[in-house]
């Protein structure tokens, strides 16, 4: 080859380098959206704490948000950001009760229940120094029903603030029509430090609500029309204890304290790297090589952790509000119809066997569809009549008519294809085969997959399970179980279980409101409704020993690390 | 050549048109859409997304005005996060050229040395080692070896760090990520290794072979017996013929290192483009599944159609 053709050979390459940098630098524009490193208002040196000045750096395991609108988001990672830079009327402290948060004092409640009045604290500002008004909690809860937001978290406020599934179900119309369903929405501003909010009906749990994303103000300065675009990490104001100080998508945000937090307990940190890592096996290694301070432990992981002297010091076990069962679909034709055959399904199954053969050990064997934190009942208060007894799992399926698994109908069990998954599968495969000598089918498709065909009723039996959405007992009845349920995709219905939920719904006793609910757990798990059990989900969390303020801070729903909902507790002595 | 050039971009035209419309019409084709959750939105808020990322036509309508969008540089929307894909890409691209420029430039050095290493030493140690280390690099995929890498250099010997750099774009105007790369290798080395590696082991294997061949030419016989000495009749005559075939196989490689690797990109954590794709994937999310595919496809092509010019310029023999 000759000189002159190497020569061109390197300018193709050359050429081909500048290009391929071109398209690397070519939208400059964008970086500082992507990667800015200003505080989102105010200076970090300005905050100050009663205890002293923050100090330190904690770096933990988070998951990238999908969307960093409150009123828009239902991802349990973007939960988890939201509350650790903003705060609305009202925020649960650990015991799950709703204590002023933004707001002077609870709520007044007017006679009938319908009508809440609530004050704001004065001197409020956001973190970039602006007044926090009234109108912009209106301006919150209108956009959480405004249609063209179209939040996930819609639903919550949907039947309960008036005028809320009117302006929600306006899509189609035309903007002066919205204009005016927004309007005539029951929630107004007195004054600059006064609201009101309007209810269809009395909801003894609207004040929990009041704590929620949804319900989050609006930084109108920011967010001028109610169906503006929701600004990114960096260009937003923020109400709560950090606030962003730098961005870059997909791999951390880092956050100070905000200089304009009015809650009492001020941060204690300098600051908060949230490290984003999809796969926690990967954050576990990190973890042990010292780069971040606090994770979630995978369930896979934990036999060795358990085994090793110092990281088993550093491991906290502890139950999250999700359990996990078998839904049936219960549709009339469908094989779970028969409510027989759901509970011999489920009592020819080895709960505590699964627990340690598929999960290690990790979860909680249970009957139960509300974890005993929330119901009041014990654990396992159903093993009686739903729980593994072989003996009784033939005789229920002799009543559905399949005497020793003769006759037995076609059954499917869909399932995640997960590696945990198909222990799964296998185990129930080998249980009902064993115990009632008939053979399940097990079908393993992906997330997205699995849902639309729960959702849409094309499955006979699924694993699924509940995460609540706020620490209430009619957060895992009111829409799951209720006949024709927006979430009841098992097609379930007892008219004795829906008239107690609708009692429960608008009792404003709340003892004994709960102890409906506890009733209506009896008669949907005895019935066989819906969901038969499985197992209560525990969470598993590292945290580095010089790190105070996480473990005193956890709360049962908590998604990165313990304490994720108050990280102004959090406290380092790392040097 | 020129000629030969245009044809080939303007061949890209139905190229494109093929993978976007078999990758639309494959993408619906599965079941699951972008707004299915085991917690399902209402009707309304339903309705809404769908009409917003127009979704609410049928199938046909859709293709039309993604195609229409598509003409006028309009990659669409992420329906997760609302944003450009356009603006993905650019945010994401960058982070996985970088890391992919690495892994060339490591696949590159490491697979030519030992393949000419182990040519120049036909059945001696050097051979053995290098066939033992290209053999070792192929059987090795990169989901095994990523964490092995991490155990052995990371969390063992502690010469390297488990999560990766944020690898910031490169510019040939604005130098600073020289030293920011300089300053952050403990967290470059294990995925640039992890990701290089296996194309290191192919070169190698490519090389040695070639070179080989080569060396039995008649041309380096009259080379030796001219009288140059071994170095310059390696380096001037048997190492620049031996490149054609290494050639070959550079622009596809390069091509799949600077796309990103899902693999790579999870085990470090590293925010490129890869990782993007697959989770677009498993999101089903659309807009940023054809984005991303139309743009894999010009590179992709892009590539190649250098490949084939280089090919050119190095053999005389070949005409376009």
């Amino acid at each position: 080859m000759t000189r002159s053709r190497w020569r061109m050979l390197l300018g193709i390459f050359a050429v081909l380098g500048v290009f391929s940098i071109a398209v690397a630098c070519g939208d400059d524009d964008d970086e500082g959206d992507s990667a800015a490193t200003q505080p989102a208002g105010g200076s970090p040196t300005q905050a100050t704490n009663s205890g002293g000045a923050p100090k330190g750096t904690i770096t933990i395991r988070a998951v990238q948000f999908e969307n960093w609108d409150p009123h828009f988001s239902d991802f349990a990672q973007d939960i988890s950001h939201f509350y650790m830079v903003n705060r609305g009327l009202y925020m649960l402290d650990l015991q799950n009760k709703p204590q002023p948060e933004l707001a002077d004092g609870m709520p007044k409640v007017s006679a009938d229940g319908k009508v809440y009045t609530i004050k704001l604290k004065s001197g409020l500002k956001w973190s970039d120094g602006q007044p926090i008004k009234a109108e912009q909690f209106v301006a919150g809860i209108q956009r959480t029903c405004n249609p063209d937001v179209a939040g996930h978290y819609q639903f919550i406020l949907d039947e309960s603030v008036k005028g809320c599934h009117d302006y929600s179900a306006a899509g189609k119309e035309a903007a002066d029509k919205k204009e005016q369903l927004r309007a005539a929405m029951g929630v107004k501003a007195i004054d600059d430090l006064t609201l009101e909010i309007t209810l269809n009906q009395a909801q003894p749990t609207f004040t929990t609500i009041l704590t929620m994303w949804p319900t989050f103000p609006t930084p109108t300065h920011k967010v001028a029309k109610v169906d503006d675009k929701w600004p990114g990490p960096m260009e937003s104001a923020y109400t709560g204890p950090f606030m962003p100080s730098k961005y870059t998508e997909k791999n951390s945000l880092e956050l100070v304290p905000n200089p304009n937090w009015s809650g009492a307990a001020k941060p204690k940190v300098e600051k908060i790297v949230l490290r984003y890592i999809d796969d926690p096996a990967v954050a576990t290694q990190a973890y042990r090589a010292g780069e971040i301070d606090a994770t979630v432990l995978p369930a896979a992981e934990f036999p060795a952790v358990k085994a090793d002297s110092n990281l088993s010091k550093e491991l906290n076990q502890f139950p999250a509000t999700r359990t996990f069962g078998l839904a049936f679909n219960q549709r009339a034709g469908q094989v779970g119809e028969k409510m027989d055959l759901r509970l011999a399904l489920s009592q020819a199954v080895d709960r505590d066997a699964m627990n340690q053969v598929v999960f290690k050990g990790v979860q909680t064997a249970t009957t139960n569809w509300m974890p005993p934190d929330r119901s009041g009942l014990p654990l396992n208060a159903f093993k009686d009549q739903v729980g593994f007894n072989v003996t009784k799992a033939k005789e229920s399926l002799s009543k559905a008519g399949y005497a020793d698994g003769k006759g037995f109908p076609k059954l499917t069990l869909l399932l995640t294809d997960t590696t945990e998954n198909k222990d799964l599968g296998a185990f129930l495969k080998d249980q009902w085969k064993k115990n009632l000598n008939i053979d399940v089918d097990l079908e393993f498709v992906d997330s997205k997959t699995r849902s639309t065909r729960y959702n849409t009723g094309a499955f006979q039996l699924v694993i699924a399970g509940w995460q609540e959405d706020y620490p209430d007992p009619e957060n895992w009845y009111i829409g799951l179980r209720e006949t024709g349920g927006s979430i009841n995709k098992e097609g379930c219905s007892l008219p004795a279980l829906d008239d107690l939920i609708k009692k429960a719904k608008v009792n404003t006793n709340d003892e004994e409101r709960r102890k409906q609910y506890q009733e209506a757990e009896k008669l949907a798990v005895t019935n066989a409704q819906c969901n038969l059990p499985l197992w209560h989900v525990s969470a598993l969390r590292l945290v580095k020993p010089y790190i105070t303020g996480m473990k005193e801070s956890k709360r049962a729903g908590d998604t990165f690390v313990m304490g994720d909902w108050n990280p102004e507790n959090w406290a380092t002595s790392k040097k | 050549m020129v000629g030969y050039t245009i044809r080939r971009f303007l061949a890209l035209i139905p190229l494109l048109f093929a993978v976007v419309t078999i990758t639309f019409f494959l993408m619906h084709a599965v079941q699951g859409g972008p707004f299915d959750s085991d917690r399902p939105l209402t009707e309304n808020t339903r309705a809404r997304l769908e009409e917003k990322y127009n979704l609410d036509g049928s199938l046909g309508e859709q293709y039309v005005y993604y195609l229409r969008n598509l003409g006028r540089g309009d990659l669409g929307i992420s329906f997760s996060n609302d944003r450009p894909v356009r603006d993905i890409i650019a945010d994401r691209f960058p982070v996985s050229l970088h890391l992919g420029l690495y892994a060339f430039v490591f696949a590159l050095s490491m697979g030519l040395v030992l393949g000419v290493v182990a040519a120049l030493h036909q059945n001696g140690r050097w051979d053995y080692a290098t066939v033992f280390i290209s053999t070792v690099g192929a059987a090795l995929p990169p989901f095994i070896l990523a964490p092995f890498l991490v155990w052995g250099f990371a969390l063992k010997l502690d010469w390297f760090n488990v999560l990766s750099s944020d690898y910031g774009p490169i510019s040939v105007l604005d130098w600073s990520w020289v030293w920011h790369d300089l300053t952050h290798m403990r967290q470059i080395v294990l995925p640039t290794v992890a990701l290089g590696f296996l194309p290191a082991a192919f070169i190698a294997r490519v090389t040695r072979a070639s070179m080989l061949d080569v060396l039995r030419q008649d041309y380096i016989r009259t080379a030796r017996s001219k009288g140059l000495d071994h170095f310059r009749v390696v380096m001037r005559h048997a190492i620049r013929n031996a490149l054609i075939p290494v050639l070959t196989i550079a622009g596809p490689i390069f091509a799949g290192l600077i796309t990103g690797s899902f693999i790579i990109e999870r085990a470090f954590s590293i925010p490129g483009l890869g990782r993007s794709f697959i989770e677009s994937v498993v999101n089903r999310d659309y807009g940023v599944i054809m984005g991303t595919t139309v743009f894999f496809a010009v590179i992709i092509s892009v590539m190649n159609l250098v490949v084939d010019l280089a090919y050119a310029i190095v053999d005389p023999r070949i005409r376009l």
